[in-house]
């Protein structure tokens, strides 16, 4: 019998405090065969066992092209919380990847605009790696990444690495103005208005808070994006992660089994909640 | 393929079949009701018209099961056994064994639920065909019928003192076939005259789609109380939560009725009234599962308007949906 819901184990081998809430979390099969077969796409994502506490999904945030499996966890409800006292050495259980990943093929060859919010940029990350690990690919890579404040950015060491690379331009932004702070200044949509990149042959990936995402299509409609060319990346409360048990959907579509990646296109002719 | 078998031979057969299988059918509880449960004694079947409060569905997704425990050397992690015991079910009804045909194309599709379909693999369905629909049934506008054999191996009919068994599956031949006496053309049932007891009958549009955002939902789903008793009681309601207890974890019924059924850790519920949680329901219903499967996922039991406590109609609502 095979079992769907079953995880195999995998042991923690690095922990990074991203910032005061969010730990990224590098993780290693314990069944060496078990990770020989393990592959994924950016944007899929695992279901994360703490044992004895139960199941919550994160994306991977780190690129299949790199060795390691990582997930970056913001400290929120039961799971999360006891997963933020685990260190390295500890193991939780894996099941996944799930979910249909970024459209890779409908990628290439076009000029990529990335817009994250916070914690939205982990499954950005993992296709950001991914396209500069296949650099010839692409054409320009932009990437306009916010958070509330300078100390609510994640996955900072990496932004030296973006910035520097060939047809690459890298925005930050902080909501309000900070000592020090030398980036861009105001929320994400106005950045957008403020830097005005280029529709044409682009696709713009989209990942941050509700809120964010609302303001934000207007803003890519008005600079010239159709609503096939925006995606973006949903969650929603899950369990089985494959389309059963009934609670991630919008309209007929499973987030879980059908998403997490979405076009504005698609969700523009769904009905859903909110 | 109908033969004709007296009460006796039923008792008899099912005795025998007691050696080898599990079996499963009503018995009637004092002063609870009808409930299928399993059969020690086949004297003790319930093979009258009442109907029983819970589907049969429970008999294979389970109310609640473990479905994965630490293994003994407390480092890996392996599935909780599962029965391959052989069982027949005896006296399901039409329209609950029609629900597992719709379980069939959610569980055993696309990612296999292995826990359900060791339970059907394992089951013979012996179905009772409804003689006396009630107020709430409305099967026949669920493409059903009080004899319809969708979902099951074979069928039994109320005739005279005994029943007339149709055999619908191979299975069903090789192990109910040699019971009872062929029958006469004349003997043979009209089942499409059965349909005509069935009084209750709505119509149900291609897609909702339409009225998603209309005000409709907040009307009827205002006295519902989110008790859930309409989930638990369906025959195709599927949703479920994964639960862990220490080293093991179970998978049980969950509902869309439930607030915290969608609710997030972050505060966040995107179904946080009754409007979206009803609205949720009815859709899943009649339009997603449609749009995914083909068919409605309603088989047009009544059950969650016989048990519901506020008197919400299901067919009511979808009949009276402004398209």
């Amino acid at each position: 019998m095979k079992n769907i819901y079953l995880p195999h184990i995998a042991e923690i081998v690095d922990v990074k405090q991203e910032t005061s809430d969010i730990k990224t979390f590098t993780l290693r099969f314990k069944d060496k065969a078990v990770g020989k077969a393990f592959t994924y796409k950016p944007g899929q994502f695992v279901e994360f066992s703490i044992f004895g506490e139960g199941e919550s999904p994160f994306c991977i945030s780190n690129s299949p092209t790199r060795d390691s499996i990582e997930c970056s966890v913001k400290k929120m409800g039961k799971v999360t919380q006891v997963l933020h006292e685990m260190d390295i050495g500890d193991e939780v259980g894996i099941r996944g990847p799930y979910g249909n990943g970024f459209p890779l093929d409908e990628l290439k060859g076009k000029n990529l605009l990335f817009v994250a919010g916070g914690i939205g940029l982990a499954p950005l990350r993992s296709l950001i790696n991914y396209c500069f690990d296949n650099r010839k690919d692409y054409k320009t890579i932009t990437i306009v990444n916010g958070a509330r404040t300078s100390k609510d950015l994640v996955y900072k060491d990496e932004y030296k690495t973006w910035e520097k690379a060939k047809d690459a331009h890298l925005h930050l932004t902080v909501d309000c103005q900070e000592d020090n702070w030398t980036c861009m200044v105001g929320v994400v949509p106005k950045i957008l208005e403020e830097i005005k990149p280029t529709c044409k042959d682009s696709i713009a990936i989209v990942c941050g808070p509700p809120i964010m995402i609302k303001f934000t299509l207007p803003v890519l409609m008005r600079l010239g994006f159709c609503p096939e060319s925006i995606l973006t990346t949903l969650e929603m409360k899950m369990k089985c992660g494959l389309g059963k048990c009934g609670r991630c959907n919008i309209g007929n579509l499973y987030i879980c089994k059908d998403g997490p990646v979405f076009s504005y296109a698609q969700l523009n002719g769904m009905n859903y909640d909110h | 393929m109908q033969r004709l078998i007296t009460k006796q031979d039923l008792v008899n057969k099912l005795t025998e079949l007691l050696k080898d299988f599990e079996v499963v059918g009503p018995k009637e509880l004092s002063n609870k009701g009808i409930f299928y449960q399993v059969i020690e004694d086949a004297k003790e079947l319930y093979l009258g018209q009442d109907f029983a409060i819970e589907p049969i569905k429970k008999f294979f997704l389970e109310p609640s099961s473990w479905i994965l425990r630490h293994a003994k050397d407390d480092v890996s992690l392996e599935s909780f056994p599962q029965s391959d015991k052989k069982r027949i079910v005896i006296g399901a009804r039409p329209c609950e064994a029609k629900g597992l045909a719709l379980l069939d194309k959610l569980f055993d599709s696309e990612y296999k639920d292995d826990f359900y379909i060791n339970n059907r693999k394992r089951t013979i369905v012996v179905g009772l065909a409804c003689a006396k629909p009630d107020m709430s049934c409305f099967c026949t506008s669920m493409q059903g019928s009080p004899a319809e054999t969708s979902g099951m191996d074979a069928l039994i009919f109320e005739s005279g003192d005994g029943f007339i068994i149709e055999l619908v599956t191979d299975k069903a031949k090789h192990i109910l076939g040699s019971i009872g006496e062929d029958i006469k053309e004349d003997q043979k049932l009209n089942k499409d005259k059965m349909k005509a007891l069935v009084k209750k009958v709505i119509k149900t549009p291609e897609s909702l789609d339409k009225v998603f955002e209309s005000d409709y939902w907040d009307e009827v789903s205002r006295p519902c109380i989110s008790c859930g008793v309409c989930t638990f009681l369906c025959p195709t309601c599927h949703c479920f939560d994964l639960v862990d207890e220490e080293k093991k974890r179970m998978r049980c019924y969950d509902g869309c009725s439930f607030p915290d059924f969608t609710l997030e850790a972050s505060g966040v519920n995107p179904r946080p009234t009754k409007k979206e949680r009803y609205r949720q329901r009815v859709f899943h219903k009649f339009d997603y599962f449609k749009k995914n499967f083909g068919e409605n996922l309603c088989v047009g039991c009544g059950r969650c308007i016989r048990h519901c406590p506020v008197k919400i109609d299901i067919a009511d609502i979808v009949d009276k949906a402004p398209i």
